[in-house]
């Protein structure tokens, strides 16, 4: 009789173990999804972009973390075209420290991930251009977890991150793109024009020392990024993008396709509501973290 | 015989639930082994509520006198602690110099006195700044290898 009731509570044990992985699997903590089926009929505009939109799976869309259920996971794509020899080259040099670790039996266990999200090293011994506080960029930022408030204005969208606290301009002025700045930019250069309900942004000239993900895939200054958004709810925004960067990737690289949920509420932190001030700074506290903790959970002494 | 089997297994859970954020924030807990949990009785020594991650510096005295200066950083940022309501003001006076603390942490996997915060006590038995396995406000930034 004992033995049955421990057998039932281990299987009930292992029946969490097994929804809590699946949840996280699926790139989401389980239960949050992008639309609430409350909103079905709630209208909306489906040219207006404005809010706070997240794709995190908490219920107040805060905190880094894991990502709404079906609002795709935490890398660009899992379906990684052919490298060219030269983006060969780059992706061996980025050292990322997300995804399963390195060499681990963890990592061994997963050929069916692509192999960025299997040779996560220590930050010590990586190369991530965040672990010195330097923009993410994108896609990269627009793929994290985290809100980014959209401020449509008459000429531009601003998206505002709360990962790094940083704008970035998409110009809907009508100018023309800007294919081969002098100057490229870590935030490249952005125009945006509505095609039907699909908004569409175009951007050029990024600074190459960004990654396109946290698994340190690269481009090259010469990638055309392209994202494709569209409102399909009230509280639902949808986001397909599309690499194309032929000195890095053999053929256009299409991401999965991220969905975002509008945040009604901002958080509201001793009665300041909105964005969290989630700075990288100053570099002077970061590098103190660097040489008292990072570096020697790296087993580098200083 | 039933609490024998149940407990380690609810405490391969909890790790398991809290070994998701050990990618945290900044990629740190690639780092840190939380399957080889350590728990050490200690005095803080120095607390530091500061980007990239708060960290907590702590002396542990073994049974022969000897002092080991332990180094531990927190999963979360303190932008992801102030939402959970432990802002700089609160977590500095809980962790002034020279407050008793029990510590759990995950191990540098490259040896030495460093780790990640896995949970963390006063003296009184009261977890400080949410750090307890399981706690969503201790690891607020969980992150899925996905």
């Amino acid at each position: 009789m004992q033995k049955r009731l421990t057998l039932r509570i281990a299987m009930v044990l292992a029946g969490a173990l097994v929804f809590t992985f699946t949840a996280f699997a699926q790139g989401g903590r389980g239960g949050i999804l992008a639309h609430n089926p409350a909103n079905d009929n709630k209208p909306f505009d489906k040219h207006d972009l404005n809010g706070v939109w997240s794709r995190n799976g908490s219920p107040a869309g805060y905190g880094g973390g894991g990502t709404c259920r079906d609002c795709g996971d935490r890398g660009y794509s899992n379906d990684v075209p052919p490298l060219t020899p030269l983006g060969q080259k780059m992706f061996d040099a980025n050292k990322p420290s997300y995804g399963r670790n390195l060499n681990s039996p963890d990592a061994a266990a997963h050929p069916e991930e692509a192999i960025g999200r299997r040779r996560a090293v220590p930050p010590a011994n990586g190369t991530d251009p965040y672990q010195s506080c330097n923009p993410e960029g994108i896609p990269r930022a627009l793929i994290y977890p985290d809100p980014i408030e959209f401020t449509v204005l008459k000429d531009r969208v601003l998206q505002q991150f709360e990962w790094g606290y940083q704008v970035r301009t998409i110009w809907t002025d009508g100018r023309a793109p800007v294919k081969d700045p002098d100057l490229p930019r870590w935030w490249g250069y952005a125009t945006g024009k509505w095609e039907g309900d699909t908004f569409v942004v175009d951007t050029y000239g990024f600074d190459p020392r960004t990654w396109v993900d946290h698994y340190g895939y690269p481009h090259s200054a010469d990638m055309h990024l392209q994202e494709r958004y569209k409102r399909t709810y009230y509280d639902t925004l949808e986001l397909s993008m599309t690499i194309d960067d032929p000195k890095v990737y053999t053929k256009p690289w299409v991401s999965q396709l991220k969905k975002f949920r509008l945040i009604d509420q901002p958080k509201t932190i001793e009665g300041w509501k909105g964005l969290i001030e989630d700075i990288c700074a100053p570099i002077e506290d970061v590098e103190e973290f660097n040489k008292r903790i990072r570096d020697p959970a790296g087993g580098i002494v200083h | 015989m039933k609490a024998k089997f149940i407990l380690p297994l609810l405490f391969v859970i909890a790790l398991l639930m809290v070994g998701v954020p050990l990618s945290a924030h900044h990629g740190t807990g690639v780092s840190y082994d939380a399957s080889k949990p350590v728990t050490l009785k200690g005095v803080v020594t120095e607390f530091r509520y500061a980007n990239p991650h708060p960290q907590l510096f702590f002396d542990v005295t073994d049974e022969k006198g000897n002092v080991v200066h332990w180094s531990g950083e927190f999963y979360p940022n303190p932008a992801q602690l102030v939402q959970a309501g432990w802002g700089r003001k609160r977590s500095e006076a809980a962790l002034t110099p020279g407050t008793q603390v029990t510590v759990t942490v995950a191990p540098a996997r490259a040896g030495g006195p460093v780790g990640a915060l896995l949970k963390l006590q006063n003296d009184k038995g009261e977890v400080i700044m949410g750090v307890a396995p399981g706690n969503a406000n201790a690891s607020p930034t969980p992150e899925p290898t996905k």
